[in-house]
């Protein structure tokens, strides 16, 4: 007798309390095959049709299994469920009578498939959740064909299928509302897909379909909530080519972040059309800008000048008063630059305003160059610093004297010391040093390596900090100068 | 190679070594030799995550830089373009393509977009004609890059230009992913706090985001407690001033790109012995700067005036253990001094490097024209004279100084005022426009839009109000021992650093009144964790924040977070991750508008 079947024998034994029970197992195990026996038990029941049967065979396996201390219960279990599963698939209702071989052999996934196939939804979400599999192979991908399969029904309004679907569907992991939907738009229910498409959370997912079935308005709006930027693109490039202009502008004109994101686009690929923007919008600021920029890619003086008075309009429509005046100012100046130009080749034609002074002093062209200040309002400052610089560079020196007394320096005169120090000309900078306000005079002095100057000046301002800088300059061979301004210092902190 | 990454309270290197896992990975799908043709600006941030020997190890033979024209020419199977998601590249990509095919037509072509493929640039080579060419189109999603351990930048430059200029949120969704990339490894961040319109708009993506993935939990033990997202324009103040860390300065002077800085060779001339310096090196020095250098990581964030102290200690240290050897007597402890070596010279060799660097910082911060320019920056930060034109200022103009710095402390001055006086604003433009050209006026409009300048409205300065009520500017800062964060700026305390402090402690409700001054909702979501990934704190164990600065961060910064990290009472962390490692040149550079040549 096998063991196994010796097993089973002593399990009925035992349920009848007859002593033969512990005969026949100690018969098993004294040929250790008990663990044989339990093996082969679970293995018949495996193979049993009749419930019953796989009862008492799995009972004897399971009380031969008492007797074993190393044995891994994993085939016992393994078995128990898949008869479970077995047997409900063998039900008269579903007609499954499958071998638990040819179970193995086909795979639990496709007795899934064939159940799902058979809509068997409910018997095949009940043994994934038994079997444990995981959501996505399992309940997720049952729920999907039964939804796909739930939108197919023709008697059913949209409002109640879609109901269905949510309630059912929830928010699962692994099944996708747009692969419904698809599918429900497929079978040409479109009003129903959009219904569905509204449970996907991933706004990604819904534009591509929200397009297909051109629904494009709402789909730019899904686009612009996803916040995915590549997505917005892709729905604008669509609805570019699919509507005309005057509904496509309209369109953007109610999407503000796809709008901008159309003229980021533009920017970069279509300036025209960005005009055009600009123009729907009456966004005068920014048709100025525009016209600006433009007048930087004209080569022609005149285009340019052209480009720069629309864009002055603008400015003005924008009540944009500055930009205005200073674009005029812009086109003044290209006229000066190309007037001289002709006349002196002087080459001036694209250089800022200062630049073109510095240029026009530079070739000795004075008046040019006090017509532009006058004209253009330049600051006193600035155009003292730009002549008191050009003189020095041509090394004018008197023509610079003569400057620094045409009237009060607005830039004061330690400037005048620097820029001739700059010029290393020490003999011309000392002129200077004595017309230099009391605050900065130790500093022209210092500037002109004038040790004992910038000590007087110090000392007389009884400023210890500014002692302290010309101590700072003085070496040691100053030992005299050093005693002085250390003596006045010392005075200095007592009072 | 990168092990600074990982001594930090987060692990950076996880993130690195996921990203280098995903690059081996698509490499290897394109079977065989492989040429890669780069958009040039990847390669800086790339280096940051593998180096060539990587790529050589997955057979690329070749690499080129993308431009027009044909292809040079490479013996082998596969061109690879390395690209960001944009139209003008696309256009190369195709004329690379045409040009080849007819040369050779056993080459397969492949694209991985860095960091996400776009339907745009694929319908865009489809118009082409050319999307039919390519084997493999693939993305590699590289937002956040880690700089050092405790610092991510995407690496974004137009990041600012476009959330504040042009409404274009591209950035910030991809600021968005890459959160959500850094929770999938980290964990779920169960506190986001925000301030400015930018970070509303990123953590709406994020918790839309979270929703699309509902049904997945994350199961990972949350590292981060708390996420703190700031808009640059929240604080536009601070990258405007002049920085006087170390680093800060290194950035500000020479520019740090992608951890790397180039230096004037001069300084570096190696000097052999009886070798006179007859020839010097012409080709700038090229150093990399973090914190696997321990001197610079002790020095980087010091206020400069600090730097030379904490050199000449660490020479002393030096050669104190150079010194050893003498005391040495058993070979045993001979071995020991050798097997030290290696270190100590790197160390010598390290210290020099930097003493270099702080010489050639003196000579600059030494300068009249640095100390002029950052009186009137520390006045400006006061609110001293920030309502009439300023003098120097003025003959900056006059001197023709870079436009850049000249930006920069009018936007200063108008910040600080909260608008200018129509007079005084229309007076800087117009010496700007007429000093620096005409064209500037298209700068200066986006300044405007931007806020950085702008002229005063009807409302008062609150300036004064937010200096005082966040204790902008600290009297006497420490710069050798610092106790407070002003002293990464000898005196002003940045706003945004304050505005993270003070979240930490006493927490944002009491400065709601501020808060309001400053543009853009302030607000707190927070984000559900599975049962059972509550943290259980250890006593005294700190709490770690995430902070992102939406449109970039300078070096300044950073170090005043890290030393808020270093307070003994603070209690809290801080990592730092930005779409961009800003200083005020660089940033106002960004925002600056350059027509096309002018005609000649």
């Amino acid at each position: 007798m096998a063991p196994g079947a010796l097993l089973l024998e002593a399990h009925r034994e035992y349920e009848k309390c007859s002593q033969k029970a512990d005969e026949y197992l100690r018969e098993i195990k004294e040929q250790s095959m008990l663990g044989e026996a339990v093996r082969q038990c679970v293995e018949a029941a495996g193979h049993e049709y009749d419930s019953n049967t796989q009862k008492s065979l799995l009972r004897a396996a399971s009380f031969g299994k008492c007797f074993l201390t190393d044995f891994s219960a994993e085939s016992f279990v393994s078995t128990c469920r898949e008869l479970r599963v077995l047997n409900a698939v063998r039900d008269a209702a579903v007609a499954l009578p499958l071998t638990h071989t040819q179970f193995k052999q086909m795979t639990l996934q496709v007795l899934i498939d064939r159940l799902v196939y058979r809509q068997f939804y409910p018997l095949a979400i009940e043994i994934c959740r038994y079997l444990k599999i995981p959501d996505y192979q399992g309940v997720s991908r049952v729920l999907k064909h039964w939804a796909s399969c739930k939108v197919q029904q023709k008697d059913l309004s949209d409002e109640s299928i879609s109901r269905a679907v949510c309630m059912k569907v929830g928010d699962s992991a692994g099944v996708s509302y747009s692969d419904i939907a698809a599918k429900a738009f497929e079978c040409g229910r479109t009003e129903l897909a959009i219904k569905l498409l509204d449970y996907e959370a991933r706004s990604g997912e819904q534009v591509p379909l929200l397009l297909k079935m051109k629904r494009s308005q709402l789909a730019l709006s899904k686009a612009v909530e996803s916040g995915d930027t590549d997505l917005v693109y892709t729905v604008v490039s669509y609805l570019k080519n699919e509507m005309n202009r005057g509904d496509f502008f309209m369109t953007l004109r109610n999407q503000p972040v796809a709008l901008s994101l159309y003229r980021q686009f533009c920017k970069l690929q279509e300036q025209e059309t960005l005009k055009d923007l600009y123009n729907q919008d009456d966004d005068h600021q920014e048709l100025a800008n525009y016209y600006v920029t433009a007048s930087y890619r004209e080569k022609r003086l005149e285009s340019r000048l052209s480009l720069l008075q629309t864009a002055v309009d603008e400015f003005n429509k924008a009540k944009n008063e500055f930009a205005a005046k200073a674009t005029e100012e812009e086109m003044k100046l290209l006229r000066f630059q190309r007037k001289l130009d002709d006349e002196k080749g002087a080459g001036l034609l694209g250089l800022s305003l200062q630049a073109t002074m510095e240029a026009l002093l530079a070739l000795g062209l004075q008046k040019q160059a006090e017509q532009l200040y006058r004209d253009f309002r330049v600051p006193d400052k600035r155009y003292w610093w730009l002549k008191l610089k050009s003189l020095a560079e041509k090394e004018e020196w008197e023509e610079l004297e003569k400057f620094s007394k045409s009237k009060k320096s607005p830039i004061g005169y330690l400037a005048f010391v620097e820029v001739c120090m700059k010029s290393n000309n020490k003999y011309e900078a000392k002129k200077y040093v004595t017309k230099v306000t009391p605050e900065q005079r130790v500093k022209a002095h210092l500037a002109v390596s004038d040790l004992e100057g910038a000590a007087d000046a110090a000392i007389e301002r009884r400023s210890e900090s500014e002692m302290g800088a010309v101590l700072s300059r003085c070496s040691d061979s100053d030992r005299l100068l050093i005693d002085r301004l250390n003596r006045a210092k010392a005075s200095a902190a007592k009072k | 190679m990168a092990a600074h990454l990982s001594y930090g309270r987060v692990n950076l290197n996880i993130l690195r070594e996921a990203a280098r896992k995903e690059l081996r990975e698509f490499l290897d799908k394109c079977a065989g030799s492989k040429a890669i043709v780069w958009d040039e600006y990847l390669t800086g941030p790339f280096g940051l995550i593998a180096q060539y020997s990587l790529l050589k190890e997955h057979e690329v033979e070749k690499m080129f830089t993308l431009k027009s024209g044909r292809l040079p020419p490479a013996d082998v199977k596969n061109i690879i373009f390395f690209v960001r998601p944009r139209l003008e590249l696309m256009d190369i990509i195709a004329e690379n393509v045409f040009s080849e095919d007819k040369i050779h037509s056993s080459r397969d072509f492949h694209i991985l977009f860095v960091p996400r493929r776009s339907m745009l640039c694929e319908q865009r080579l489809k118009e082409q004609g050319v999307l039919g060419s390519f084997i493999n189109i693939d993305e590699y999603i590289l937002d956040l890059i880690p700089y050092d351990g405790d610092l991510l930048s995407m690496e974004y430059e137009s990041a600012f230009r476009e959330c504040y200029l042009e409404n274009d949120q591209t950035s910030l969704y991809h600021t968005a992913k890459g959160l959500m990339t850094l929770q999938a490894l980290y964990g779920t961040i169960p506190q986001i706090y925000g301030k400015g319109e930018c970070a509303r708009h990123v953590a709406n993506m994020m918790l839309r985001m979270k929703r699309e993935f509902a049904g997945s939990q994350n199961q990972i033990l949350p590292v981060f407690d708390t996420l703190l997202l700031l808009d640059r324009n929240v604080d536009l103040l601070t990258p405007l001033a002049t920085q006087l860390t170390y680093e800060g300065l290194i950035d500000e002077i020479y520019g740090i790109n992608n951890g790397y800085v180039k230096l004037p060779p001069e300084k570096f001339a190696q000097k052999k012995q009886g070798e006179a310096s007859k020839d010097l090196p012409t080709e700038a020095k090229k150093l990399q700067l973090n914190s696997a250098e321990e001197l610079y990581a002790e020095i980087r964030d010091k206020n400069f005036n600090a730097v030379g102290a904490a050199l000449s200690k660490k020479a002393k240290i030096i050669s104190a253990a150079f010194e050893e050897r003498h005391n040495a007597k058993t070979v045993g402890e001979i071995k020991q001094f050798v097997s030290q070596l290696p270190h100590m010279q790197a160390a010598r060799s390290s210290l020099a490097n930097h003493t270099s660097i702080a010489e050639l910082i003196k000579d600059i911060t030494t300068s009249e024209a640095f100390f002029d320019n950052l009186t009137v920056e520390q006045e400006f930060m006061t609110g001293v004279d920030t309502d009439k034109v300023n003098t120097y200022i003025e003959d900056c103009i006059a001197q023709k100084d870079p436009l850049i710095k000249i930006l920069r402390l009018v936007c200063m001055q108008s910040v600080c005022n909260n608008g200018l006086k129509q007079k005084v604003f229309d007076y800087y433009k117009r010496e700007i426009l007429q000093t620096y050209g005409y064209e500037h006026i298209l700068t200066l409009s986006n300044l405007e839009k931007a806020g950085l300048l702008k002229p005063q409205t009807g409302s008062r300065n609150n300036y004064p109000t937010i200096r005082k009520t966040l204790k902008l500017w600290m009297e006497d800062a420490n710069e050798q021992n610092p106790n407070d964060i002003s002293y990464v700026y000898s005196g002003y305390a940045p706003l945004s650093i304050r505005l993270t402090q003070v979240l930490a402690r006493p927490g944002w409700r009491s400065i709601e009144e501020v808060l309001k001054m400053l543009p853009g909702p302030h607000f707190e979501e927070r984000q559900q964790l599975p049962a059972g990934l509550h943290k259980k704190r250890q006593q005294g164990e700190n709490r770690t924040t995430l902070v992102f600065f939406l449109g970039g961060v300078t070096y300044a910064e950073i170090a005043a977070l890290r030393f808020l990290s270093q307070m003994e009472d603070s209690g809290m962390e801080y990592i730092i991750a930005t779409t961009k490692l800003v200083n005020g040149t660089t940033w106002i550079k960004s925002i600056m508008d350059r027509p096309e040549a002018q005609a000649p």
